[in-house]
């Protein structure tokens, strides 16, 4: 777990982290509906840049709705 | 007549609905000595802000035989970019010629360097330079303008090696400038969003290749038919794509529907996965994420 996942997680973030260089993709846990809007995703951003990512962005598989596929 | 001395352009818009400040309206009156000043004059064209508004000035200054667009076409422009930039000029009477630069056929452009850009506007260039003389025409010149000398922009040195002018940066015209002064001209680019070439989706160091800019180029035209305005950019990451929306519209396409009707446009374009960056749009984006900082 990267320490961005961990300190997510503490916020009530479900969701974990792949690293890609200094892009960090959040991949909502399965059923577990991520939604990341205003503020909370103002404090993501904070956070990712804290921990040395330049990009965040957000899977939209695995918990988010349960998002569809096809 | 127009207060700058041009004549009136005939968009329907009335002139004086736009307020024009001082400053820009004496840049623009320096821009029509400059252009007035040569014979004739051959416009680098993509259809953006600026080379349209300067292919129009130049339009109204020199006349419609002292004027020739010329339009790169390639797999790197969107195609209703191209469409778009055809229409336009020829609503406003400039003659427009389009060519076909193969600069994906360039092993080095293909190879996708930080000054890729370099590559590409020497093709283009090295069409244009020897177009322009062989019509009899004096000079070829481009848009770029004051703000982007500020910016890492490698294609500008390609122009600089090939003699290309920049009145518009010579006259100091700001990118804001220019869009009032297209507004008061009526020309519906005013309010364009910059729109780079399919290319710049592509990280530094992965191959540009036709395929990803085709998928580029779906993805993209399949966002906008779902009603996405302003900024987008879908920046190419192999497998996955992020989608870059405009920040006064990105709270609302993070909802969970939303995302999944993203998720199928950019899916049936050739992603599997498809993501949305939290931060939203930004220019140079893949300047950032590769720590490319202008020289």
């Amino acid at each position: 777990m990267t320490t961005l996942e961990s300190r997510l997680r503490v916020e009530g973030i479900a969701c974990r982290v792949e690293a890609r260089d200094r892009l960090a993709i959040l991949v909502p846990d399965a059923g577990q509906p991520v939604v990341l809007r205003g503020e909370i995703r103002q404090r993501v951003l904070a956070v990712a840049r804290e921990e040395g990512f330049t990009h965040v962005t957000l899977d939209t598989r695995g918990g988010s709705a349960a998002l569809p596929r096809d | 007549m127009a207060p700058n001395g041009f004549a009136t352009p005939d968009h329907g818009i009335e002139e004086g609905s736009v307020e024009i400040a001082a400053p820009a309206r004496e840049k623009e009156r320096r821009l029509a000595d400059w252009l007035g000043g040569r014979r004739s004059v051959v416009v680098g064209y993509s259809g953006g802000v600026d080379s349209t508004y300067l292919a129009v000035v130049a339009r109204e200054v020199l006349g419609r035989d002292r004027v020739l667009a010329v339009l790169g076409r390639s797999v790197s422009v969107p195609s209703d970019q191209v469409r778009d930039a055809i229409a336009l000029l020829a609503e406003r009477d400039v003659p427009l010629t389009v060519v076909e630069t193969g600069e994906v056929a360039d092993p080095r452009y293909a190879a996708n360097p930080v000054n890729r850009c370099y590559f590409c506007k020497t093709g283009l260039w090295s069409v244009l330079g020897p177009m322009a003389q062989s019509s009899g025409f004096e000079v070829v010149i481009d848009g770029t303008n004051a703000d982007d000398l500020g910016e890492y922009r490698p294609g500008g040195a390609a122009g600089r090696e090939h003699g290309v002018e920049s009145p518009l940066a010579i006259v100091g015209l700001r990118k804001d400038e220019v869009r009032d002064l297209s507004r008061a001209r009526g020309l519906r680019t005013w309010s364009q969003p910059a729109s780079p070439c399919l290319a710049s989706r592509i990280p530094y160091g992965t191959a540009v290749t036709a395929t990803r800019l085709a998928e580029v180029e779906r993805a993209e035209a399949g966002l906008r038919a779902l009603g996405i305005d302003g900024n987008l950019r879908v920046r190419h990451h192999g497998d996955l794509a992020r989608i870059e929306l405009d920040a006064r519209i990105l709270d609302a396409w993070l909802d969970p529907d939303r995302m999944a009707r993203m998720a199928r446009v950019c899916q049936a374009a050739g992603f599997e996965r498809v993501t949305v960056d939290l931060a939203g749009f930004r220019s140079g984006s893949l300047n950032i994420l590769d720590g490319v900082v202008a020289a």
